[in-house]
């Protein structure tokens, strides 16, 4: 199993020299088994390059199968669909799964994107053949012979982390989660960081420490685990209430679960390549004496699992 | 009147090497006028980088935006994506007591609303709705032919076919100056009707959609966009002072549009316009008109 980054931006792109060597694309992981339809998390800007990949071979004679698991539908992880190439062409199939949105279909949410004003070509005059898989929380389904499970994460309108599994190696996709301590988000709108005055609601407090124990678990022994690192502790104090972390957060979570690598994703729109550099830098250090890996996602990095914990 | 360049990309925000000279992010300008009112036209990435220069105080504009002060123009063409989508990043909106008077390509001001609205929805944005924006948005429907003045600015709008839907041409005047922005423009195989042509005529500068080369035109006729050669075409016929090319296609590389720009200027000269100069815009270019 291997695992490639094409996007790996959190909020919007970010074209420019001052991200040529980790990316400006927004979030798009693909995880590849050998003879196994291609898997891909999440449908950032970065998906675009991954469908010229695929339409250059069965993709092109539409016989191409595509399965996409989605963490969530805010725009940096769903806006590269609408220019995923395998999408136009007749005959190829493209599964897309997400947790059910609640109120409405998963396919409504989609539509959206590709309706006039906003798009030329609504979803259900695409070519392609689009099915929606719609996900409850702790939910266990096979795609092939890969296992996957999934848990949701502490973030606006709630994202899912994603587990996959095949052939004794492990990947676990964590994009976009707050830590599990200072606020509960969900459906209601935040607008400014909890006051340290008041303390956290009981009942919150108990969801969220439920919400880290399934994580923690999802994540237990894992391989290579994909995290949302987007804020530096400074920023996360300025802004708790937009459900983000920071590599502190993700380093806990990793070492509670015993993960073998942790990555670092979701990188914030403004951080330049240099300050990506210095963040992993401090980090590498602080775990330098731990059992950790610490990598930093990069576009075009391929990590192949089969060489982790060997 | 000033022109800042904020992105020149058409479709879909390219990051990468190969587009560090011209530039990766979707369709954003700023004209700044002779009393330093601020006007946006269209907000795609390239709206990012604008909001963090006009905080940071770096362009001659009169209001002060980072103290809640300001009041923006905003023209948009119409509602595809690229031209959209780096609204809910653009810093001003976020403090309170900034106004943006919005104008978009509807009938009524209530459409130019959904149509934003749509995009802050929370299953896609976790700002909601533009309610929680901090400043105040107020819209303006613009429909063809209609001329309005903001500041010192004459703008009249021009209804340009783009595949199966339009979008908005804006002339902009100021003392005799004339700037025109005519973006996602897919004229019939004839060339642009005569209406259209009377509505560049003489311009200063026409900023103009060249996101194909001829050859890519053939193929894409039906997606509503023009190529290098269209624009050149148009150029000559409306005898415009300069015309800039916009709007990239995502694929191509800085070395391609370097090429296009070369092989438009070799059309003007072929068809006997040498007098018109061709640039390719560029983020970060200014030019004053
Ligand atoms: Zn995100
Ligand atoms: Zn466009
Ligand atoms: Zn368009």
């Amino acid at each position: 199993m291997k695992v490639r980054f094409w996007g790996v931006r959190g909020s919007f792109p970010v074209p420019g020299k001052q991200t040529n060597r980790y990316g400006g694309n927004t979030s798009c992981v693909e995880v590849e088994v050998a003879g196994h339809a291609p898997i891909v998390i999440d449908a950032g800007t970065g998906l675009r390059q991954l469908g010229k990949r695929l339409v250059r071979n069965e993709f092109r004679d539409g016989n191409g199968l595509v399965h996409m698991l989605i963490s969530h539908t805010h725009w940096d992880h769903i806006q590269g669909l609408p220019y995923f190439s395998p999408l136009y062409s007749e005959g190829n199939e493209l599964q897309i799964y997400a947790r059910q949105p609640g109120d409405t279909h998963l396919g409504a949410v989609f539509a959206h994107q590709n309706d006039g004003p906003y798009f030329p070509v609504p979803l259900a005059s695409l070519k392609a053949r689009v099915q929606f898989n719609e996900l409850l929380e702790g939910q266990q389904f096979d795609i092939g012979d890969v296992k996957v499970r999934c848990t949701r994460l502490n973030h606006p309108w709630i994202a899912m982390a994603y587990r996959l599994d095949y052939g004794g190696k492990s990947v676990v996709y964590c994009s976009d989660t707050a830590p599990f301590r200072d606020i509960l988000l969900e459906h209601e709108f935040i607008a400014t960081p909890p006051s340290a005055a008041v303390p956290l609601d009981k009942q919150h407090e108990i969801q969220l420490r439920m919400m880290r124990e399934k994580l923690v678990d999802l994540c237990r022994g894992v391989d290579f685990l994909i995290y949302d690192t987007q804020f530096t502790p400074e920023e996360y104090e300025a802004k708790p209430h937009w459900g983000h972390s920071t590599p502190d957060d993700a380093i806990a979570i990793a070492r509670e679960a015993g993960a073998k690598v942790l990555c670092l994703f979701h990188h914030a729109p403004a951080r330049t390549d240099d300050q990506q550099d210095a963040i992993l830098a401090t980090y590498k250090h602080l775990l330098r004496d731990d059992d950790l890996e610490l990598v930093c996602a990069a576009e075009g990095m391929v990590v192949d699992l089969a060489e982790v914990g060997s | 009147m000033r022109l800042d360049v904020w992105g020149v990309r058409g479709s879909i925000p390219a990051p990468g090497p190969s587009t560090n000279r011209y530039g990766g992010n979707t369709p954003c300008l700023s004209i700044i006028d002779s009393k330093g009112h601020l006007c946006v036209i269209d907000m795609g990435t390239g709206v990012v980088p604008l909001g963090t220069a006009v905080l940071q105080n770096a362009l001659p504009i009169e209001d002060d935006f980072g103290g809640g002060k300001g009041k923006a123009t905003v023209l948009l063409s119409h509602g595809h994506w690229d031209h959209i989508q780096g609204f809910p990043f653009f810093a001003p909106v976020f403090i309170p007591g900034n106004t943006l008077n919005i104008y978009g390509n509807a009938r009524t001001s209530d459409r130019v609303e959904a149509v934003l609205e749509g995009q802050m929805n929370p299953q896609f944005s976790p700002i909601y709705t533009l309610k929680n924006l901090g400043a105040t948005i107020k819209f303006e429907g613009v429909r063809e032919r209609q001329c309005f003045r903001v500041s010192n600015l004459e703008i009249c709008s021009m209804e340009l076919p783009h595949g199966e839907t339009s979008a908005l041409s804006f002339q902009i005047k100021e003392d005799g100056k004339t700037l025109i922005y005519a973006s996602d423009a897919g004229y019939p195989a004839e060339g642009a009707p005569d209406a259209i042509v009377e509505f560049y005529r003489g311009a200063d500068v026409l900023v103009h959609d060249s996101t194909y080369t001829p050859e890519e035109q053939e193929e894409r006729r039906h997606r509503g966009l023009s190529s290098y050669v269209d624009a050149a075409a148009v150029a000559i016929r409306a005898e415009v002072g300069k015309l800039v090319l916009f709007h990239y296609d995502q694929d191509h590389s800085d070395d391609m549009v370097d090429e296009n720009v070369r092989k438009c200027a070799q059309e003007l000269e072929r068809r006997g316009a040498g007098q018109i100069e061709v640039v390719g815009a560029f983020e970060g270019m200014t030019l004053e008109i």
